[in-house]
């Protein structure tokens, strides 16, 4: 056979082997390397910090782990949230992230290295994003070869849609669950190739760990029961699959079940029936191999029919009646808005409301995954052309993932090692197909199309071409029969080649440059700290969140309760340790509601709410200053809709839009949206900012009135640097026992109407204006 | 003649063919009738052996089904009958019949439906014992065309559907346009109501978090161009025997990714003003 390229040929295979083994493990520390560094622009731009919201409570419980111990953190009662329902915190939360930070902690200083808690944290993520371009590369192994999954491995270390949930500090569930996600899938397959129960039970005690480490293990629960279902409609059941799925499922949910989180959930909800039902399916499906291979094929017909049916007819009996009867919850509406995609606007509004839930529009998958995206189809038509028992795992995983991750921003994370592995598939089967350096012999007839090609017209020529090549994909694409088909060839010349190795490097580098710029821009803020840029370029940074934390910390008793809205109540817990009423946690709607009502209503209403809770300090987020667009004015809408969820008589949507159905904020908004208190909180005082000028909201672009709202139950604490951060502390009852408004009125030398209420503004304004 | 005209349909609710003896055909064929009829002649009985009989039996019972599903008004002037030759051995004799079946049409006699012919007609057998042209022919000898169509054909339909649903490609296509859709955005327009176009006729939205619904369109079709360009590279090239059109194909190929990948990154950059990077475009 000629070459196209001069190949060295006095190689002995085993020096080959050898080499290619070692430029292996050389790439894999390499891309190793790669993923860490690219995850630490978050630290080198900044500073060693625990990013946005979750990552503080999950710092803070790792520090109760460090400090106290596992006995401590397991049984732990935090007082301090939800006030004053306070949380069960070892028996509400996903322990595996705390628990991994643990044990480097405690073994770090078994080495005598001792290294602080919050490092460990924030540099947890980078290094298992090490871990998981590892698994990757063996998960992909094993659908094709090394070469695809070096790919695989570089492209997910690298890849934004990863990095975006894996950056130092972001220290989340999520920066495990991906490494986990992988090897279990990976020793799944691995368990199904080989019939291995060894491999099998790995991917059990993987999937524990997956478990105990994050809610998203159910997307597993339900993977892998449906690639065995899958496999067998195919008529691909093996006993191989038999021994597999049934070491998997047996200790994989004995082991799940001993998360106290997760106790008895696998046996009594619907996401995880259908492990169950498969799991029962593959039971009877063995029998009747079993009941084949010892009766007549006649009577093995029969037998098999009944035994179908009546199991069928069963199953769903049993399922329908132990749902009815209530032992089997419903699927739970977080899983369920994902098919009924209205479901959680209309009945959860918590859900709906936050911003990792809303759908994904198209320009955030390209960000994420760049060039990925389209190789990611021609992936999953390789996976279709030898459609082994593990391409069809690829395969499934890819439709179900692709839906996912268009319903929600953050299932985008699932979707993406899926995107990796087949992208790589199709990129190295390419660079395979051009690297050969084999050229097949030319043929006779070569010349003829020659010199029909150079003097046929161009038009004519392109249809030609495609033309045939359609017939050619048709060809290659029908299973081939002996003889009939068209024989793998090869490439011809050297230009060839090199053209299509030059377009590879090409994306590849494009590749490179886009993850960084990525990354580096737009996924490693901390969110805590934020950054602009000076008039000069160099970077100013905007620490106002920690500065009211600090504050908080500083200057208040401990045992102040502190109201906010729930997005900062882990923020606050960690950083101000100071009781909130509500936090990320999101578990109990109603009190969640309570704030909302708070906060979305008049003082007279709002105030004995605050008593009631004890509440010391309301603390809101105020963007209008310094166009900081994540405030709790944009955030607005959402308190009112939860609030209105549990007191529909009292709070309405429509009465916090103008007429018109605007939005508005200056002296054209509908009174019940200028009364209440959130409103108040955020603009008090503001106008004074601007000394005689125009006040001016630089979110919303709208312009203030003069005369800023009034405040009566609460008293402005502190406003921070950009008045990004206000905290304002309640009144206590008036010692004589007057309402508020009527003591304030007394103590700024008015005299109280009791007829006319409303006459008092318009009075005052008077007077402020003389 | 009235009294036996009203005996002869009243069985043809139950019955959509009447079942003659050697009498009953002798009325039904009368000479003075102002009614047209189509008379089967067989021999169903399993001792006479007649296999065509019972072929052609089922398509007769089903065009005279057709038939009396028609209006009363028209159902009264053509008769559907069938003569077995057990019950009526005199009238084969009579018309000299050595075989079955045989269809005979008669045609009205009397009144307004009559065209002076008397004799009856032979239905040839040539087409078959399909259905279908036993209804054409008789139709010229009813008033009304019988309202004949052949059943839905299940057996035929349920292997080409289980044919199509074994095909690996089948769910290629499926799988592949699914995930095309869905990174495209789709479920975007579908929970957010995106129209499919702005107000202004422009079609792509500003913005980051927003797109309309044409955007889908175009963004799959552009992923699924490059997937293509990528699949004709890998799969179908490297079959190619001509040496010069392998060339030609890769080159062709190549510039396809070149350029609708720039097209695509100009689009990003639409949607991402901030977005450094940009290629031949």
């Amino acid at each position: 056979m000629p070459q196209a390229i001069p190949l060295p040929s006095d190689l002995s295979p085993a020096t080959v082997a050898n080499t290619a083994s070692l430029l292996r493990i050389i790439a894999l520390s390499l891309i190793s390397g790669a993923a860490i560094a690219s995850r630490l622009f978050a630290v080198i731009n900044f500073e060693s910090i625990i990013h946005e919201f979750d990552p503080w409570f999950n710092y803070r419980a790792t520090r109760v782990l460090a400090s106290k111990g596992f006995y401590e953190f397991w049984n732990w009662f935090d007082p301090t949230a939800w006030y004053p329902l306070g949380r069960v915190v070892g028996g509400t939360v996903y322990p595996g992230l705390m628990a991994t930070s643990g044990v480097i902690y405690y073994g770090l200083r078994a080495l005598n290295l001792p290294v602080d808690i919050r490092n460990i944290c924030v540099l947890l993520a980078p290094g298992f994003s090490a871990l998981t371009a590892w698994a990757t590369y063996m998960f992909t192994k094993e659908m094709k070869d090394e070469s695809a999954g070096l790919l695989a491995a570089a492209f997910i270390g690298i890849v934004p849609g990863y990095i975006s949930r894996s950056v130092a500090g972001s220290y989340d569930n999520e920066a495990i669950a991906i490494f986990l996600l992988m090897f279990t899938f990976f020793c799944w397959i691995k368990a199904l190739k080989l019939g291995s129960a060894l491999f099998g039970t790995v991917a059990a005690v993987f999937y524990f760990y997956m478990v105990a480490a994050w809610g998203g293990y159910v997307f597993i629960t339900n993977m892998i029961p449906l690639h065995a279902l899958v496999l067998i409609l195919m008529g691909r059941f093996t006993s191989r699959l038999y021994v597999a799925y049934s070491s998997w499922y047996v200790i994989g949910t004995l082991a799940s079940m001993q998360v106290p989180f997760v106790g008895f959930q696998p046996v009594s909800t619907s996401e995880h029936m259908a492990a169950l039902g498969v799991f029962g399916l593959l039971q009877i499906v063995a029998f009747t191999q079993l009941v084949r291979s010892h009766v007549s094929s006649k009577q093995f017909q029969d037998i098999l029919f009944v035994a179908l049916v009546s199991a069928g007819v069963l199953g769903v009996a049993a399922f329908v009646g132990l749902t009815y009867k209530g032992t089997i919850a419903p699927w739970t509406g977080r899983f369920y808005s994902l098919w009924d995609t209205g479901y959680a606007k209309k009945y959860i509004p918590i859900i709906a409301s936050v911003s990792e839930h809303q759908p994904t529009a198209w320009p955030s998958f390209f960000m994420d995954l760049q060039f990925l995206i389209f190789l990611f189809p021609a992936g999953v038509i390789m996976c279709f052309h030898q459609l082994r028992d593990e391409h069809v795992f690829v395969i499934i995983y890819a439709v179900m993932a692709s839906y996912f991750a268009g319903v929600m921003v953050r299932l985008m994370l699932t979707l993406t090692p899926v995107v990796c592995v087949a992208a790589a598939v199709a990129f190295s089967s390419l660079l395979d197909t051009y690297l050969d350096a084999h050229e097949p012999e030319p043929e006779a007839s070569a010349t003829d199309s020659a010199a029909s090609v150079d003097t046929g017209k161009k038009p004519k020529k392109e249809k030609a071409a495609t033309g045939s090549a359609l017939a050619d994909l048709v060809a290659a694409a029908t299973p081939t029969k002996k003889g009939d088909a068209p024989k793998f060839k090869g490439v011809y010349g050297t230009d060839t080649r090199f053209m299509i190795v030059m377009n590879a490097i090409a994306m590849l580098s494009f590749f490179v440059f886009h993850c960084t710029w990525a990354t580096a821009n737009a996924y490693s803020s901390p969110s805590v700290v934020l950054a602009s840029q000076n008039q000069d370029g160099s970077q100013h940074i905007i620490d106002d969140f920690r500065e009211a934390y600090y504050w908080l910390r500083q200057n208040t008793p401990e045992t102040a309760v502190v109201m906010s809205w729930w997005d900062y109540g882990y923020q606050i817990a960690g950083m101000a340790d100071r009781p909130t009423l509500v936090d990320n946690n999101t578990w109990n709607n109603t009190h969640i509601a309570t704030v909302g009502k708070a906060m979305s209503s008049s003082e007279e209403v709002a105030y004995p709410i605050l008593r009631k809770h004890d509440v010391d300090y309301v603390l809101v987020i105020f963007g209008g200053l310094l166009g900081y667009s994540g405030d709790d004015i944009n955030k607005f809408l959402w308190m009112v809709r939860i609030a209105q969820g549990v007191w529909p008589e009292e709070i309405q949507e429509p009465n916090y839009f103008t007429p018109q159905g605007e939005y508005r904020v200056d002296s054209m908004a509908s009174n019940a949206m200028k009364n209440s208190l959130m409103y108040k909180m955020s603009y008090y005082r503001f106008s004074e900012l601007f000394g005689g000028g125009q006040a001016v909201d630089r979110v919303r672009n709208q312009q203030l009135p003069k005369e800023g709202p009034t405040l009566d139950v609460l008293d402005e604490a502190y406003t921070t640097e950009n008045w990004i951060v206000r905290i304002y502390q309640v009144r206590k009852e008036d010692l004589l026992g007057r309402d508020l408004k009527s003591a304030n009125a007394f103590a700024k030398g008015k005299k109280r109407k009791r007829s006319k209420p409303a006459s008092r503004r318009r009075a005052l304004s008077a007077a402020a204006s003389t | 003649m009235l009294h036996a005209k009203s005996s002869l349909h009243s069985p043809l609710p139950a019955a959509a063919t009447i079942k003659l003896d050697t009498a009953s055909f002798e009325l039904l064929t009368s000479p003075t009738r102002d009614w047209s009829a189509s008379i089967q002649l067989t021999a169903l009985d399993p001792r006479r052996r007649c296999n065509p009989c019972k072929e052609f039996s089922p398509s007769w019972n089903a065009v005279a089904k057709a038939w009396s599903k028609t209006s009363k008004q028209h159902r009264d002037t053509h008769f559907f009958a069938t003569l077995d030759f057990d019950d009526g051995q005199a009238v084969f004799q009579q018309l000299g019949l050595a075989s079955a079946p045989v269809v005979y049409a008669y045609p009205a006699a009397e009144g307004s439906r009559s065209t002076g012919k008397t004799a009856p007609s032979t239905y040839d057998f040539s087409h078959g014992f399909e259905a279908g042209p036993l209804a054409q022919h008789l139709s010229r000898h009813t008033p009304i065309p019988i309202p004949y169509t052949a059943p839905f054909d299940w057996a035929r339909w349920t292997t080409t559907a289980a044919g199509v649903l074994a095909n690996r490609w089948t769910w290629a296509v499926v799988s592949i346009l699914t995930s095309l859709v869905m990174t495209s955005g789709y479920m975007f327009t579908r929970i957010r109501n995106s129209p499919f176009m702005g107000g202004d006729g422009s079609w792509i939205a500003g913005g980051f978090q927003n797109q309309y619904g044409q955007e889908v369109q175009v963004i799959s079709l552009v992923y699924g161009t490059l997937g293509f360009a990528f699949i004709m590279l890998t799969l179908v090239i490297p079959y190619q025997s001509s040496s010069q059109r392998q060339r030609f194909q890769v080159y062709l190929w190549t510039a396809v990714i070149a350029m609708v990948y720039s097209i695509l990154v100009v689009l990003f950059k639409a949607k991402n003003r901030g977005y450094p990077f940009r290629l031949l475009l």
